[in-house]
C-alpha cells in the first residue's frame, strides 16, 4: 500500500461501482427464490419452484436452442471471419485494408436493432433475396426466410463479426511473418504454410474470438425477438415474455440466473477444451 | 577439430555431396535491379556464387543485402534481371520449390513446435516416411551437436542451441544454397566467436554453397572464402577476404572493411604501374590504377592500415607528426591514438605490437609516424568525406 500511495484513492470508487453491481444481481438473485402472486408485483415468501419449473421441456427447449444458436453463431462467425482478418492483416494495398476495415466494422456503430431491420429488409417476404429469387425465375412463391432458425443465426452472425474481425485480426498480426516465410523455405506452399504455421499460430485468438461470439450470442435479444418473431426463442426473450409480458418477475429471475449459470458452465467447458492450445501462438 | 568432425555423422555429408556434381556455379546473378517505391534497393547487381564456397554479402545497413538475399530465396521479385540456381533460372519460381535454407536473424523457429518438430518440418513438407525423418532429425542435431533436447519448445532453449536449431532446420533438407541473414547478431560476443567457427566447420564440412549477410567486418573476414561488399544497393567490390583487406577497391571499401588512416597527402609522381605519394619526408609507393586521371602534385589521400604506421622520434624522415592522446591496451597488441594535422579526421591509429609501447610513448609525447609496407592505398581526394 505505502508503494502504491494512489491505489487507495481508487478503492472507495471501485467498491461503490462493485457493490452497485452485486446489489443488482443479488436482487435478481433473491427474486428467483421467491414464490410468484399472480396478479402482484410483490413476490412471496423463499421457493424453490422457480428452478423445479425450468426442468419443463418446454424451458428446457429454450436454454438447448440458445445453446445451439450461440454454438452456430460462434462457428459461422469464425468462419466468415477469418478470412477478412486475413485479409485484412496481410493486405499491402492501404485501399483494401481501408475498405475491409470499414465494411467490416462500421456495423458495431450501428447498433443491434439497426442492424437487425436492415435483415428483415433483406430476408423478409417482399426483401432482396426473394425478390432477386422470383425475378430469376428460380422460385413461384416467396421463401419463408423469416422467423427461421437460419435467419436469427445469419442476422447473429453480421451482429458479432466485427468483434471476432477485431479480435483475430490482433492474433495474426501479432504472428511473425518470418515464421511464414522460413516455412515456405523449407517447401510449404502456400495452404500448407497457412494450416501448419499460421492458423495453429493464431489459435489463441480463435479461442477467445470464439468464446467471446459463444457469450455474446448467449444473451442476444433483439435480433432474435425481430427476426425470430416468436417463433425462435432464446433465453432473453423468454426473460422477457415471462417478465415484462406476464409479469412474472420471479419466474424470469431464475432464467437469467439459469442462463448465467449455463454461460458461465459452457465458457469454463470451452477453457478447459483449449487449454492445450495455451502452447501455440507467439512467444 | 577432427575429433569434433569424426563426432558427427557423415550421411548428412554425402548427402549434400552428392548434389554438387555439375557445374561450379551454384547462385548467378546478372544484372538484378530491385526498387521499392523510389528506393533503389539493388541496382544491377551481378554476382556469382561458386559451389561450396561461403561468401559473405558486407555493408552497412540499408545498403541492400538483405534484399539480395531476400531475392535469392523467392521473398522478392527482381524488377529486372536474371537470377539462376544451379544453372536454371528461377526468376518465376516460388520459395518454396527453390530447395533453399534460410537462417533468420531472429531464428523464427516455429513456437508451436519442439526443436526435433522444427528441425523435420522441411522433411515431412517432403513427405519422407516417418522413420526416415526421424534418423534425418536426429544426424542434422548431431551435426549441431544439439541431441538431448528433442522434446524442447524453442523458447526453453538458450540463444545459441536456438540458433543451432535453425541450422540444422535449415541444413536437414540438403539445400542447393544455405542463406545466413544476420545469424549471429543475436548473440553475445564469444558465443558470437564459437558459433562463427562452428558454422564455418559445418560447411566445410558439407560443401554446402552459403550466403551469409552481415554488417560486421570481422565477422566477414574470419568466415569468408570470398567477400561481396555492397554499398547503397550496389555490389562495390567481390573479392577473398585478403584481396578486400588489403587492396580495397575504393574509398568506401577501404573504409568500411577494417580500420583505416586517411592521410592528406600529395602525388609524388605517376605512370601506367606505380605512383609514388610524398607525405613529409617520405615517398611511399602506391598502385597507380586508384589514381587515374592525377598529375603529380595534385592532392591525393593515402590509406594506411594501422599496423602499417609505426611511430619513431620525431625528425626530417618521418611521415607525419604527432601527439599521443591515447592508449587503448588490447592484450597482443596496443592502440595510440595520436593528434596529426595530417590525418583527415585529425587523428591517427597507430597499432603497436611492442610490448613497451605504452612506456615508450607516453601520453602526451611527440612523435614521428613513418608508413612502412607495400599495401598503402591512394585515392584521389573527396571534400566531402572526412
Amino acid at each position: 500500500m505505502t508503494s502504491q500511495p494512489f491505489l487507495r484513492i481508487f478503492v472507495a470508487p471501485g467498491a461503490l461501482a462493485a457493490l452497485a453491481l452485486l446489489a443488482a444481481l443479488a436482487t435478481v438473485l433473491q427474486y428467483s427464490l421467491r414464490l410468484y402472486v399472480p396478479g402482484s408485483l410483490e413476490a412471496g415468501g423463499f421457493t424453490l419452484a422457480n428452478f423445479t419449473a425450468l426442468l419443463k421441456p418446454l424451458y428446457a427447449r429454450v436454454f438447448l436452442e440458445t445453446v445451439w444458436i450461440s454454438f452456430l453463431t460462434a462457428a459461422l462467425t469464425l468462419l466468415v471471419a477469418y478470412p477478412v482478418a486475413y485479409a485484412l492483416v496481410h493486405t499491402q494495398s492501404r485501399l483494401t485494408k481501408a475498405a475491409i476495415l470499414i465494411t467490416a466494422i462500421t456495423p458495431l456503430f450501428l447498433g443491434e436493432v439497426v442492424r437487425t431491420y436492415s435483415w428483415m429488409a433483406v430476408l423478409g417476404n417482399n426483401g432482396f433475396v426473394n425478390s432477386l429469387l422470383l425475378a430469376l425465375g428460380l422460385i413461384d412463391r416467396p421463401l419463408q426466410i423469416m422467423f427461421t432458425r437460419a435467419a436469427v443465426v445469419t442476422a447473429l452472425v453480421h451482429v458479432t463479426l466485427p468483434v471476432m474481425v477485431i479480435m483475430l485480426a490482433a492474433a495474426l498480426s501479432h504472428i511473425d511473418p518470418n515464421y511464414a516465410k522460413a516455412a515456405q523455405s523449407l517447401g510449404a506452399g502456400p495452404i500448407r504454410t497457412f494450416f501448419t504455421v499460421t492458423l495453429p499460430l493464431s489459435m489463441p485468438g480463435v479461442v477467445a474470438g470464439v468464446t467471446t461470439a459463444f457469450a455474446w450470442t448467449f444473451s442476444a435479444f433483439a435480433t432474435p425477438q425481430l427476426i425470430g418473431g416468436g417463433r425462435v426463442n432464446m433465453i432473453a426473450n423468454l426473460v422477457y415474455q415471462l417478465g415484462l409480458a406476464s409479469f412474472n418477475f420471479p419466474f424470469a429471475a431464475s432464467l437469467s440466473v439459469a442462463g448465467l449459470a449455463l454461460t458461465l458452465a459452457t465458457l469454463g467447458l470451452v477453457r478447459l477444451a483449449t487449454r492445450p492450445l495455451d502452447k501455440l501462438g507467439p512467444p | 577439430m577432427s575429433s569434433l568432425a569424426a563426432e558427427r555423422q557423415p550421411r548428412l555429408a554425402s548427402q549434400v555431396a552428392a548434389d554438387t556434381t555439375g557445374g561450379d556455379v551454384a547462385v548467378e546473378l546478372r544484372d538484378v535491379t530491385k526498387t521499392f517505391g523510389q528506393v533503389h534497393a539493388l541496382k544491377e547487381a551481378t554476382l556469382c556464387v561458386r559451389r561450396g564456397e561461403l561468401m559473405t554479402l558486407l555493408g552497412p545497413s540499408g545498403c541492400g543485402k538483405s534484399t539480395l538475399l531476400n531475392l535469392i530465396a523467392g521473398f522478392l521479385a527482381p524488377d529486372r534481371g536474371e537470377l539462376e540456381i544451379d544453372g536454371h533460372r528461377v526468376n518465376d519460381t516460388p520459395p518454396y520449390k527453390r530447395e533453399i535454407g534460410m537462417v533468420f536473424q531472429n531464428y523464427a523457429l516455429f513456437p508451436h513446435m519442439s526443436a526435433a518438430d522444427n528441425v523435420g518440418y522441411g522433411l515431412r513438407m517432403r513427405r519422407l516416411a516417418k522413420q526416415e525423418v526421424g534418423r534425418r532429425v536426429a544426424d542434422a542435431l548431431a551435426l549441431v551437436r544439439l541431441s538431448g533436447i528433442e522434446e524442447r519448445r524453442p523458447h526453453q532453449l538458450s540463444g545459441g542451441q536456438q540458433q543451432r536449431v535453425a541450422l540444422a532446420r535449415a541444413l536437414v533438407i540438403s539445400p542447393k544454397v544455405l542463406l545466413l541473414d544476420e545469424p549471429l547478431s543475436a548473440l553475445d560476443r564469444s558465443l558470437r566467436a564459437s558459433m562463427q567457427v562452428e558454422i564455418k566447420e559445418i560447411q566445410r564440412q558439407l560443401g554446402v554453397t552459403t550466403l551469409f549477410v552481415t554488417h560486421d567486418q570481422g565477422e566477414a573476414l574470419s568466415l569468408s572464402d570470398r567477400i561481396a561488399v555492397m554499398f547503397d544497393g550496389q555490389i562495390h567490390q567481390i573479392g577473398s577476404p585478403a584481396e578486400i583487406y588489403r587492396r580495397p577497391k575504393d574509398r568506401l571499401v577501404a573504409s568500411f572493411v577494417g580500420d583505416v588512416n586517411v592521410l592528406r597527402a600529395r602525388l609524388g609522381s605517376i605512370d601506367r604501374t606505380t605512383a609514388t605519394i610524398s607525405l613529409g619526408g617520405q615517398s611511399i609507393p602506391v598502385a597507380s590504377e586508384p589514381l587515374a586521371g592525377c598529375k603529380p602534385g595534385d592532392r591525393a589521400d593515402l590509406f594506411v592500415r594501422p599496423e602499417q604506421l609505426h611511430l619513431s622520434e620525431t625528425g626530417e624522415l618521418v611521415a607525419a607528426q604527432g601527439t599521443v592522446t591515447t592508449h587503448i591496451y588490447q592484450g597482443g597488441h596496443v592502440d595510440l591514438y595520436l593528434l596529426s594535422p595530417v590525418a583527415a579526421g585529425g587523428r591517427l591509429l597507430v597499432r603497436s605490437s611492442e610490448p613497451d609501447a605504452i612506456t615508450r610513448w607516453p601520453v602526451g609525447a611527440a612523435v614521428g609516424v613513418t608508413v612502412s609496407g607495400a599495401d598503402a592505398l591512394a585515392f584521389p581526394p573527396q571534400d566531402d568525406k572526412p
